[in-house]
């Protein structure tokens, strides 16, 4: 099992981790030693692990791997995929089509290398030679995952701007087309008859044949694989940059996720996963035709997600085993049961029933029933955050700005201005919500931005991060220009924000949250995330280090709660989850959008001396704030914006008498009264 | 049969089969426009529409395409078909939206919209589990007259389609721009929480969305059964994906724009198969579908729309 440092945080104790474990080895050695038991000579074992038995296991496996690959894009990242078995469907015909007796060209001498390789036999038909194909089985699971993965950067490229609901029907489009295409290309896949005689794998010249014993071990061998691959991803940079992008997408590009990358991650992952179950299923049938990959395997592999509990690893896999055992198991029972009940009561309708071939319904019961009582499926991927004791609910009132402040370092003050943001206009539409505004931030300063709402402080901050474009000017950051950079590579650059309405990820831990901050600064990729070499390892605990100590600068206000999720905190603890976030990702300037809002007048003051620590330290701040009292505690200068646009700048104290400021914020006439 | 004649039949057979989807691609618009969900359950209350339409025609009597009506009595029975299947779609997509999303509104993510998904699934599955996986023979009480223009031949069904169409349409958009309620819908789709606080009821708003859009759905269904003679427990599903297309086309959420989808999405599905190929038909259309998602996601005739977030 996992032992990530964050996945150990959150596990409720020592001993239930070591159970959990128990429970995945015991049940892996009952899948290793259950078709052994047709060799006991037990008539009632034997029976068990009939080869038709075996076989339906191989098969659940196979869903089980669908459904693991799933989870990735629709759990993890969030991806809403209904056109998933098009991928299923692309590793089956990339085997099918290179083993079966479909495809067959005129020999040639092109053909004789790849003879010497296996990858062809040459046979004559009708007293004209031909190639046959004969892609090795073990040479098709990696190549079917690698265009699969192909094709999942293809289909999802064009889905990338698209949000929830259009994502979904875009991928339902996908899901059409494929399985079409390959009706349509008579010549390749034999159209709807489909292809046949699919060659079987073999191991050391041992043909698998239609002994379901060798795929069932193929089956289990893969599902391990998968999951360990599909853990080491979630308690990774990748599957936290993920998850991140499930919970706010702007959230996460603003904290240094580059959102393209990442999705088409997903995309590419949860594609190379079907395109393998696709190749071993189809290995295992040795027959495939389109309609083996219509909407309703997708649907079937998402009813198996949702019951599980989606982003839950092993919700995917009992969701899977669940829906696979009524399917091929109980249904048959259950209807043979309603049919003896109407013969025995003498109601023919009920001799009639085949709930077999009702297994939809079933499915569409599940996914309301689980939409409606238990969103979080049989096993919720949040994990329940452990009871606070009296202590840690007790918040301790600090005074004098930060714990331990030192531990982020001292940071570097640079000679000059470290923002420059020169006649900056922004429109939306007809609308000038930033109009020809300049703002210096010099290094090592703490700069205020006022004004009423509407005044356009938020764009301001907006267009810095990436988040808005502009219409004209410039924005440079240490004398480099950052405007039109993607709100990712502003951050890169170190330039962190807090936003107004919080945008922290709800469903995610303290730690996670703070982890996600440091992103950009960390560099493991998916391959690292997987295989976890000594350098990665050493990443993610240099990493979590990190993260604690900057929790640890707000006292027992987080400590205590590093392993909640953020949704449960107060207001007051969930702005500073996100201050720990932006600070998490070394940031050379730090942007605040109202960070006491909504906090009471203690709150206010704690937070607005730990901002004077920062700046004690030597961070560049720029503030938005209305509370004018924190505005005139922290800022060297204050710069006021109305309508869009600077009407005002200096010395808060020069700005708080200044005439034009007083009639932005109080009305026509203001200033005059105020005169007189 | 000319080139132009080939053109002009299927630009005929090409409206009625649009002015089918446009009435499909209400309900999905209405919806839309109103919660932003896709309801896939509309699919599957289309499909059931078609047997309540069939079951009424049964009831009165028409059977088959043996019994062949003419004036008065036609227009009885088509009417009351129409008025039945209308009515219980119309409450079925109430019944969907009072019993299942409403309990689900406030909730983030995908939960709506998996919702849909399953009731679309028992909806269709409950046709073949309680009436049968087989065709039924839809009763048909036209006349076969045919007209002649040019070397095309229209059915008098098509031209009385388009008739039932137009008709509901108008008065759909009447309801939306002329009425009260209509007005109120309008102030939902703009922003629920300030129809709200204008005293706007919103509740009884969605619910009027549901029941219209799903009455438009049991129209769609009597045409589809009337047109083809034939209807089965899974025509919702191709049906039902063109008609959303259709409505993306238009611009989802914009009434106009989803009648105007239908009939272009129609027109393109019979131009495809009269002359590329009626197997990459599909095909051709869920590439529009796909390329005005990422290319123009507002549609024809919708506007952008202000991001939420």
């Amino acid at each position: 099992m996992s032992t990530t440092t964050a996945g150990a945080i959150a596990a409720p104790s020592q001993a239930g981790g070591k159970r959990k474990a128990a429970i995945i080895v015991g049940l892996l050695i009952l899948l290793l030693v259950f078709p052994a038991l047709s060799l006991t000579g037990v008539p009632f074992l034997q029976g068990l692990a009939s080869q038709a038995n075996v076989d339906v296991i191989a098969t659940t496996i196979s869903y089980a791997l669908l459904a693991t690959g799933l989870n990735i894009v629709v759990g993890f990242a969030g991806l809403l995929d209904l056109g998933y078995a098009a991928f299923f469907a692309i590793g089956a015909y990339l085997y099918g089509v290179f083993t079966a007796f479909q495809v067959m060209p005129h020999w040639s001498g092109f053909w004789e290398p790849l003879q010497m390789l296996g990858l062809v036999q040459k046979m004559s038909i009708g007293g004209a030679d031909v190639v046959h194909f004969t892609l090795s089985f073990w040479l098709a699971i990696p190549l079917s995952a690698l265009v699969a993965a192909l094709f999942g950067v293809l289909f999802g490229f064009p889905t990338l701007r698209l949000q929830g609901d259009y994502l979904a029907i875009v991928t339902l489009g996908f899901g059409e087309i494929v399985p079409i295409v390959f009706l349509n290309a008579d010549p390749i896949t034999n159209g709807a008859a489909g292809l046949n005689g699919i060659q079987a794998p073999s191991l050391f010249g041992y043909s698998f044949g239609v002994n379901s014993v060798p795929y069932y071990y193929v089956a289990v061998v893969l599902i391990v694989i998968l999951t360990f691959v599909s853990i080491r991803l979630r308690d990774s940079r990748v599957g936290r940059a993920w998850m991140a992008i499930r919970e706010d997408e702007i959230g996460a590009s603003a904290m240094g996720v580059n959102l393209v990358n990442f999705k088409l991650l997903a995309f590419a992952s949860g594609a190379a996963i079907a395109g393998i179950a696709g190749t071993f299923y189809i290995a295992k049938l040795q027959t495939a035709t389109p309609d083996m990959f219509n909407f309703n395997v997708s649907a079937m592999i998402l009813v198996m997600v949702v019951l599980g509990g989606m982003g839950s690893v092993w919700g995917a896999i009992a969701g899977a085993t669940v829906l696979s055992v009524l399917q091929f198991w109980f249904l048959q029972d259950l209807t043979n049961w309603i049919h003896e009940l109407g013969t025995a009561t003498g109601i023919g309708f009920l001799n009639k029933l085949d709930l077999v071939q009702s297994i939809d319904l079933i499915f569409g019961v599940i996914l309301v029933v689980m939409m409606m009582y238990r969103r979080e499926g049989l096993i919720p991927a949040v994990r329940r955050s452990p009871n606070l004791n009296f202590d840690a609910q007790h918040a301790v009132v600090h005074r004098g700005g930060f714990i331990g402040v030192e531990r982020l370092g001292r940071y570097t003050v640079e000679q000059g201005n470290a923002l420059e943001v020169s006649d900056v206009t922004v429109r939306f539409g007809g609308l000038v919500a930033l109009n020809k505004v300049n703002l210096v931030v010099p290094s090592g300063g703490v700069v205020a931005v006022i004004g009423p709402n509407g005044s356009g402080k938020s764009t301001l901050f907006n267009v810095i991060t990436g988040l808005v474009q502009a219409e004209s000017g410039s924005i440079r950051f240490r004398g480099e220009e950052i405007l039109g950079l993607a709100p990712h590579k502003v951050l890169e650059k170190g330039v962190a924000r807090t936003f107004q309405n919080i945008r922290i990820f709800p469903n995610l831990t303290v730690l996670e949250n703070v982890l996600i901050g440091e992103h950009a600064r960390l560099s493991t990729g998916p391959v690292g995330a997987i295989l976890r070499p000594p350098g990665t390892r050493a990443e993610e605990k240099r990493a979590v280090e990190w993260a604690k100590d900057i929790i640890a600068l707000f006292g027992n206000r987080l400590a205590p709660r590093t392993a909640q999720t953020v949704s449960g905190l107060s207001y007051a603890n969930r702005r500073r989850v996100e201050i720990a976030r932006a600070l998490a990702s070394r940031p050379k300037i730090l942007l605040l959008d109202e960070p006491t809002a909504g906090m009471n007048p203690n709150e206010t003051l704690e937070l607005a001396e730990q901002i004077k620590d920062l700046k004690s330290l030597g961070l560049t701040i720029l503030l938005i704030e209305h509370k004018l009292d924190v505005v005139t505690r922290l800022a060297d200068n204050v710069v006021v914006l109305d309508h869009g646009e600077k009407i005002a700048e200096g010395p808060a104290d020069e700005v708080r008498r200044n005439e034009e400021v007083l009639r932005a914020y109080l009305g026509r006439g203001a200033g005059v009264s105020h005169a007189a | 049969m000319t080139g132009f004649d080939l053109f002009v039949q299927q630009t005929i057979n090409g409206l009625t089969l649009g002015a089918m989807y446009s009435l499909l691609a209400l309900g999905f618009t209405m919806v839309y426009g109103i919660l932003e969900l896709i309801n896939f359950a509309h699919f599957s209350v289309f499909m059931v529409g078609t047997f309540v339409a069939m079951g009424a025609l049964q009831s009165m009597g028409i059977m088959g395409q043996s019994v062949i009506l003419t004036g008065l009595p036609l227009v009885g029975v088509l009417l009351v078909a129409l008025a039945a299947t209308m009515t219980v779609c119309g409450c079925i997509g109430m019944g969907i939206e009072r019993f299942f999303l409403r309990r689900l509104r406030s909730v983030k993510g995908p939960a709506q919209m998996i919702t849909t998904i399953g009731i679309s699934y028992i909806l269709s599955n409950s046709v073949l589990l309680f009436i049968g996986g087989q065709g039924f023979n839809f009763p048909n009480p036209i006349p076969m007259l045919k007209y002649h223009i040019g070397g095309a031949v229209m059915d008098v069904r098509q031209p009385l389609i388009w008739a039932i169409s137009a008709v509901l349409m108008i008065g759909l958009t009447y309801f939306v721009q002329s009425t009260k309620l209509g007005k109120a819908m309008r102030a939902t789709a703009q922003d629920p929480e300030a129809a709200r606080m204008m005293g706007v009821d919103v509740d009884r708003v969605v619910l009027t969305a549901f029941f219209l859009g799903s009455a438009m759905a049991g129209a769609a269904a009597v045409v589809f059964g009337l047109y083809y003679n034939y209807t089965n427990f899974y025509i919702g599903f191709d049906a039902g994906l063109r008609a959303f297309t259709a409505a993306v086309l238009g611009g989802i959420g914009n009434v106009p724009g989803a009648m105007l989808g239908g009939l272009l999405i129609g027109i393109i599905e019979t131009m495809t198969s009269q002359f590329i190929s009626t197997n990459w038909a599909e095909v051709v259309i869920f590439s529009i579908l796909i390329l005005v998602l990422v290319f123009r996601p507002a549609g024809l005739l919708g506007r952008v729309a202000p991001n939420k977030s």
